[in-house]
């Protein structure tokens, strides 16, 4: 059973137009720990990330009160949780988060949650709802400890090839097409922001292959609408010392690339 | 659809599934089907081989592009490196030394085809990877072979370049080149000479100053007072005495110049040659070029040199004579001094000369010389 409550304290947006970026609750929530006295939770691995997303809303209306190119944040939970639900209400308005309604659903049913609220991203600590998700062509991120030391001021957003992020199978037509369009849609964001101070920062990583593969890369993310303001090209290097400098909030690798190296 | 979350590279739900673990696998060519045969050889590890990074504005010449961010901005920059996007950059003054690089690499390669000791050349850039394309472009058109580079969008390179391991770092940018030598990390301030004369393309020449380039010049003052044994104690009482400065700090404990492990590895790759019987045309030559007179000090700056274990092809002692001249005459892909005097001096006379902001009176070269410092100086 799947139905949906809105947040009264949070203006709702216009969701043909907005970016719908759905988070479970125990990626935002660390539910074993409470608040002193409040009875609210504790903010989880998926907090950073979510004040990042506020902030470029905070900044887009800064620009035109009328935007509504946004991102729209739900929350989502699962059946085992219904009973605290009432608490992850109450610790969305304690924690102040734009959070515009809550999901709530059974384990069996969430994939059919995601489709009904239009889902572009999916953020959860998962890797069951990960895969799911995915196969049902909805763009997902498994968020884990490396995401609560994220940046909450700036959303980071790495794009990767996606050759060294191979399945075993190609991705579904659906699955890139929703990849293509969510990055459009991040394009579109940018935009609306300069050069300096962006509360949005795209960054574009090749791993494996030389100039010859980054310059593809950059040519074919422009071409649905993505610039990177920073690219790196490691033609074979070790990756971590580069990508723990970078922190990215996460990376998406589908739907730009069709190099094969 | 892959996405992750920020370290872990793994993604697609079916990978999880099988792998299980989430570690990045370091080899990833190993499963994947084999790229189109390439004739260029790979990039060596950055562990294995000698780094060398540059900035776009030494690499190529930006002069053009850089007027118009110091007087337009950003925006207009950004805008006329787009509109120009196909039109290939001219060569800076850092590309005879990349080419003279390479040609070494093409030695080592055919000696020792196995090693990875070579050089690597890293484009290390604060530019906003919309200048990426244009960049690619020229390194294309130039037929040079650089195939890592990142482009921080305004961010610091220090950590990139401690990153790739960086063995030597070329920037026109005065600020980034101390903060590399703050952080151990040789660097040196690359100006372009009015007119560049004309270098080998086979043989790679490196020239050193002496003092506070090789050689750490509070050792020298010290030596002046004391006498050479005493180096080593009164560097400690330097330290005390100078506690707040990271300069001191970092020459206290060795006598040695910021561009000694250069000079070292320069070494290293000769000794190679000479393994294969290639002493008498070694595809790299250095020289020691300084204002010292060979009598006292001109001595003890080689016996340092080889109680370090290195060697130098040429040591010439000017006595105070102008630095200039002599240069011309070896003509040298780069030159290091730490006296804007020297480097001003050497760039009149055609020489590609680097500036090493090393030693406590250092100061950021003033404005005069082809150097364009901006707070926001894009590179």
């Amino acid at each position: 059973m799947v139905s949906t409550v809105q947040n009264s304290d949070v203006r709702q947006k216009d969701v043909d137009h907005a970016v719908v970026v759905a988070v479970t609750s125990r990626a935002l929530f660390e539910s074993d720990t409470e608040e002193d006295g409040d009875g609210a939770y504790a903010a989880g691995v998926a907090f950073p990330l979510l004040q990042a997303l506020q902030r470029v809303n905070e900044q887009l209306l800064q620009r035109n009160p009328a935007e509504s190119l946004l991102f729209d944040v739900v929350l989502m939970t699962t059946d085992s949780q219904q009973q605290q639900s009432s608490r992850f209400m109450s610790s969305t308005r304690h924690h102040g988060l734009e959070v515009t309604r809550f999901c709530f659903s059974s384990e069996e049913d969430f994939i059919e949650s995601l489709l009904k609220n239009n889902i572009q991203l999916f953020l959860t600590t998962d890797e069951n709802e990960v895969l799911q998700a995915t196969q049902k062509g909805v763009p997902s991120v498994l968020l884990d400890e490396h995401s609560a030391v994220c940046s909450s001021e700036q959303l980071r957003v790495l794009f990767c090839e996606n050759a060294i992020i191979r399945p075993s199978s190609d991705p579904t037509p659906a699955s890139r097409q929703a990849a293509q369009s969510f990055s459009s849609q991040l394009g579109k964001m940018r935009q609306k922001f300069g050069m300096f101070d962006s509360p949005l920062c795209f960054t574009l990583v090749t791993l494996r292959g030389g100039k010859d593969s980054c310059c593809g890369a950059l040519k074919a993310l422009r071409s649905i609408g993505v610039s990177v303001d920073e690219a790196y090209c490691l033609a074979g290097a070790p990756r971590s010392p580069i990508l723990s400098l970078l922190r990215p909030h996460f990376l998406l690798s589908d739907g730009f690339s069709n190099l094969d190296d | 659809m892959s996405l992750s979350s920020s370290q872990t590279l793994t993604i697609s739900g079916q990978d999880l599934v099988k792998n299980g673990s989430r570690a990045p696998r370091e080899d990833a060519r190993a499963g994947l089907k084999p790229s189109t045969p390439t004739k260029k050889p790979q990039p060596p590890k950055p562990e294995n081989a000698i780094t060398i990074a540059v900035s776009s504005r030494v690499l190529f010449n930006m002069e053009k592009e850089q007027q118009i961010f110091e007087q337009q901005g950003m925006e207009e920059y950004i805008k006329y490196q787009v509109a120009h996007e196909a039109e290939p950059f001219r060569p800076g003054p850092a590309f005879s030394f990349v080419k003279a690089l390479e040609a070494v690499n093409t030695q080592l390669r055919e000696l020792y085809p196995e090693s990875e000791e070579l050089f690597d050349v890293v484009l290390i850039t604060n530019n906003h990877a919309y200048v990426g394309l244009r960049l690619i472009n020229t390194i294309n058109h130039h037929q040079l072979f650089i195939e890592r580079f990142c482009m921080t969008g305004g961010n610091s390179p220090i950590g990139y370049l401690k990153a790739y391991h960086t063995n030597l770092y070329l920037s026109a940018d005065p600020v980034k080149v101390h903060e590399a030598l703050g952080e151990g990390i040789a660097a040196a301030t690359m100006f372009t000479p009015e007119k560049m004369t004309e270098v080998s393309e086979t043989q790679l020449r490196v020239a050193f100053d002496g003092d506070a380039v090789l050689f750490s010049d509070e050792s020298e003052q010290i030596f002046k007072a004391h006498g050479l044994d005493n180096v080593f104690l009164e560097l400690t009482c330097f330290l005390h005495e100078h506690k707040g400065d990271c300069m001191a700090s970092f020459s206290v404990f060795v006598p040695q110049g910021p561009l000694k492990g250069f000079l070292e590895v320069l070494g290293k790759l000769q000794k190679k040659f000479y393994a294969k019987g290639q002493r008498m045309d070694c595809p790299i030559r250095t020289y020691l070029v300084t204002a010292r007179s060979a009598a006292s000090s001109g001595a003890r700056a080689l016996k340092t040199l080889r109680s370090w274990g290195l060697e130098i092809d040429e040591a010439l002692f000017l006595a105070g004579a102008p630095k200039g001249p002599m240069l011309e005459k070896i003509r040298p892909h780069i030159f290091f001094d730490d006296q804007m005097f020297h480097v001003e001096g050497a760039a009149e006379m055609g020489t590609v000369a680097c500036h090493v902001p090393y030693g406590i009176a250092q100061r950021i070269p003033r404005k005069g010389v082809k150097d364009k410092e901006t707070s926001q100086t894009v590179k």
